[in-house]
């Protein structure tokens, strides 16, 4: 028997980052958001977390699904990526990057990870790609995943156009995520953003107290007095 | 018979399945019920253990050591599975300590993660260590977490095994950043003690490890909260010859001879 | 004896409870001393009344095997193996430190298919200290400096030793502690009993003496 009580993370379900993560292109580039939260069973296990992980300088992942599954490949596929950006001596395109994703989920079938690969490259401009599990790649103008993203592909396909500027993708990706943070159980914590042009990527941090958005949407519990 | 190549060996599996099959209940192994921590403060790193193992409901051991040693400069925290925990820094404790033979430089923290990662996911969560690791290497203080699927999470302040919640209220409500070391050691002691106290899990007594610059403290019993609860006054004192003995056989075994001062050299000429 | 349905059944709910033991390791001054109970039984069915479950690995090491017997004969078997293996290549008997490791290892090798023992090592070092450890089957140590115990009779086990236990007993004492702990113990599970052997390690003698008990 293991007393060792029902949150040890050594008997429970593994770490999964039940998320909320988006990607969206706008003229000059993508932004990519992610929520914060990684939970093993009920209990948070990490509330500050990095789902957005850099493959290139240009190129990033997404990832939701299990933790460790996402991790390793994308160790393993910014190691692959870095061996040939260093035979051609140029930056991998970011198709190149999403492709190789695709195949791992494809060759490895017991992964479970639903991730999103977006970046910016001189023959492709911005682009994202949705990587499923299962092996599946689709080049979208934008794409949303995790178990947060049901809450929201229908803000997103009614908001979302052809031709944003900056600010208004940022401010749709961090709408987007607020949304669903707030209606899904498993996504929560800070907005983290990141915005990858032509000179790079840049990050942002939306903490919680900075998206006051959904407090006054929420219904005011009965017999509270505000 | 005896294998050359290292790793794990399948002989037994099929033979136990079998013996599984017939209903004979496998057995169970010494679990560390643990709570472990770590912090980054100011100038370093602080690791924090409790001292229970059990094995089912009784506790295996009152003052065992969970916090491992990696490397001069690196420390990891140990729960899940005793073996396996054990094992796991044994086996990248050695690894480093050849890369640092080969290369004559400082191991580093990410270069221990990335081995105990890709050990923990290569077994898919069987290998069930929970780990914090924490160490300072020429880039700073790092601490991670690692469970046993091969995930890792990197954070200020962390905790594992199943008094984590409890140590984890702890830190929630007393980390600060940039902590001194005196204060950083108290935290870390209260997160410990609350999952002494609070997880059933969890007991005796609260390691501490405080790893720095260019020098570690290993304060072992750090906090000793459960000595012996009572001593007898008088001991019970057995009289020789109580046992019913049948038969006695004794062998001598000295190994080594008394040896006196030299004879004086003979006369030659 | 009153057995309840549960027991009627051949299959025992726990492989380590197939055979059956008792085993307790102690640490004195300057010696140890290391007991099993004599029987050998599958499940309540005794087979013989001679069947010791420590055996020497030196002068100065025991080891004790408890759990499936056929599993305690092989890894026996084994160790006496590498030891005398070790020997040929060191030319000195092994440390009880270092054999313990060598347990370990050896059945961490089949983490995944263990074999159905918990180990109970007792010895003195080099230097005449006592070195006691134990270890579940896939060879998790836990050093001792009181006393380690195995076997079906564990739970019984752990409570007497706890409170005769005593720092510093002379070989005599030692022995005399050793053997009440292990017959009040055993004397509690159906499984083990049938008498017993305790031998006590010193610098320059072992004592083995046999005892005999009541258990029908």
């Amino acid at each position: 028997m293991d007393c060792s009580g029902e949150h040890n993370p050594s008997s429970t379900s593994p770490p999964h980052t039940g998320t909320t993560i988006v990607a969206v292109t706008y003229a000059g580039g993508v932004v990519i958001g992610a929520d914060s939260r990684v939970s093993t069973g009920n209990y948070i296990s990490n509330r500050a977390s990095d789902k957005i992980t850099p493959l290139t300088d240009r190129v990033y992942l997404l990832r939701s699904g299990s933790a460790s599954d996402t991790q390793a490949v994308s160790d393993y596929v910014r190691y692959f990526t870095e061996q040939h950006e260093s035979q051609l001596q140029r930056p991998a395109l970011v198709k190149t990057v999403a492709g190789m994703i695709r195949s791992m989920n494809y060759q490895y079938k017991h992964l479970v990870g639903a991730m999103i690969v977006a970046g910016w490259d001189a023959a492709g401009g911005p682009q994202v790609y949705g990587c499923p599990i299962g092996g599946t790649l689709s080049k979208e103008s934008w794409t949303t995943d995790g178990s947060g993203s049901t809450y929201i592909w229908g803000y997103l396909d009614e908001e979302f156009r052809e031709g944003m500027t900056r600010s208004e993708a940022e401010d749709l990706v961090a709408t987007a995520l607020e949304l669903a943070m707030a209606r899904d159980g498993s996504s929560g914590g800070v907005v983290r953003l990141v915005t990858i042009t032509e000179k790079g990527a840049e990050r942002r941090l939306i903490k919680p107290e900075e998206h006051p958005v959904l407090w006054d949407e929420l219904p005011t519990p009965l017999g509270v007095v505000v | 018979m005896a294998s050359a190549t290292g790793g794990f060996n399948f002989d037994l599996v099929e033979r136990n399945e079998l013996l599984q099959k017939r209903g004979m209940q496998g057995p169970g192994f010494t679990k560390t019920g643990t709570t472990i921590a770590g912090i980054i403060f100011k100038d370093g790193i602080v690791l924090g253990a409790d001292t229970r193992s059990t094995s089912g409901s009784t506790v295996a051991d009152k003052n065992c050591e969970k916090i491992h040693f990696i490397a001069p400069n690196i420390y990891c925290c140990g729960a899940g599975t005793a073996a396996d925990t054990e094992n796991v820094t044994g086996m990248v404790s050695s690894q480093l300590e050849l890369h640092r033979y080969g290369t004559n430089r400082e191991s580093r923290v990410v270069t221990a993660l990335t081995l105990l990662k890709s050990h923990l996911f290569k077994y898919q969560g069987h290998v069930s260590a929970a780990l914090v690791l924490g160490g300072v290497d020429f880039k700073g203080p790092h601490l991670f977490t690692i469970y046993p699927h091969g995930s890792t999470d990197s954070l200020p302040y962390c905790t594992m095994g199943s008094g984590s919640l409890n140590a984890m209220s702890v830190f929630e409500s007393g980390f600060r950043d940039d902590m001194d070391q005196a204060s950083a050691v108290e935290l870390v002691t209260r997160a410990i003690r609350a999952g002494v106290y609070n997880d059933l899990g969890s007991g005796s007594n609260v390691d501490i490890c405080v790893i720095k610059r260019g020098s570690v403290e290993y304060l072992r019993n750090h906090q000793y909260l459960q000595g012996k609860t009572y001593e007898r006054a008088h001991p019970m004192v057995i009289k020789s010859g109580n046992a019913p003995v049948v038969a006695e056989r004794r062998f001598d075994v000295a190994q080594y001879v008394e040896v006196g001062p030299a004879p004086e050299a003979m006369e030659l000429s | 004896m009153v057995v309840t349905p549960d027991h009627l059944t051949l299959q025992p709910r726990v492989i380590f409870e197939y055979n059956g033991s008792a085993i307790i390791a102690m640490a004195g001054k300057e010696c140890v001393a290391i007991a099993s109970d004599l029987r050998f039984g599958v499940q309540l069915q005794t087979l013989a009344t001679d069947h010791k479950k420590v055996y020497k690995i030196h002068d100065q090491l025991f080891l004790g095997l408890s759990g499936l017997a056929s599993d305690a004969e092989t890894l026996s078997q084994r160790f006496k193996f590498k030891h005398t293996l070790y020997k040929l290549r060191e030319e000195r008997d092994i440390k009880p430190s270092a054999f313990a490791q060598l347990v370990s290892a050896t059945l961490y090798e089949k983490r995944f298919g263990p074999y159905f023992c918990q180990p109970v090592i007792a010895g003195l070092e080099p230097d005449g200290t006592p070195y006691l450890c134990g270890m579940d089957s896939i060879g998790a140590i836990e050093t001792a400096k009181d006393f380690m115990i195995a076997g079906t009779a564990s739970d019984a086990l752990l409570g007497i030793c706890e409170s005769l236990w005593r720092p510093d007993m002379g070989p005599e004492e030692l022995f005399e502690v050793t053997a009440e702990a292990l017959l009040s113990g055993q004397g509690r599970d159906c499984l083990a009993g049938w008498g017993a052997v305790v031998y006590v390690i010193t610098k320059d003698q072992i004592i083995a003496r046999q005892l005999k008990e009541r258990t029908v």
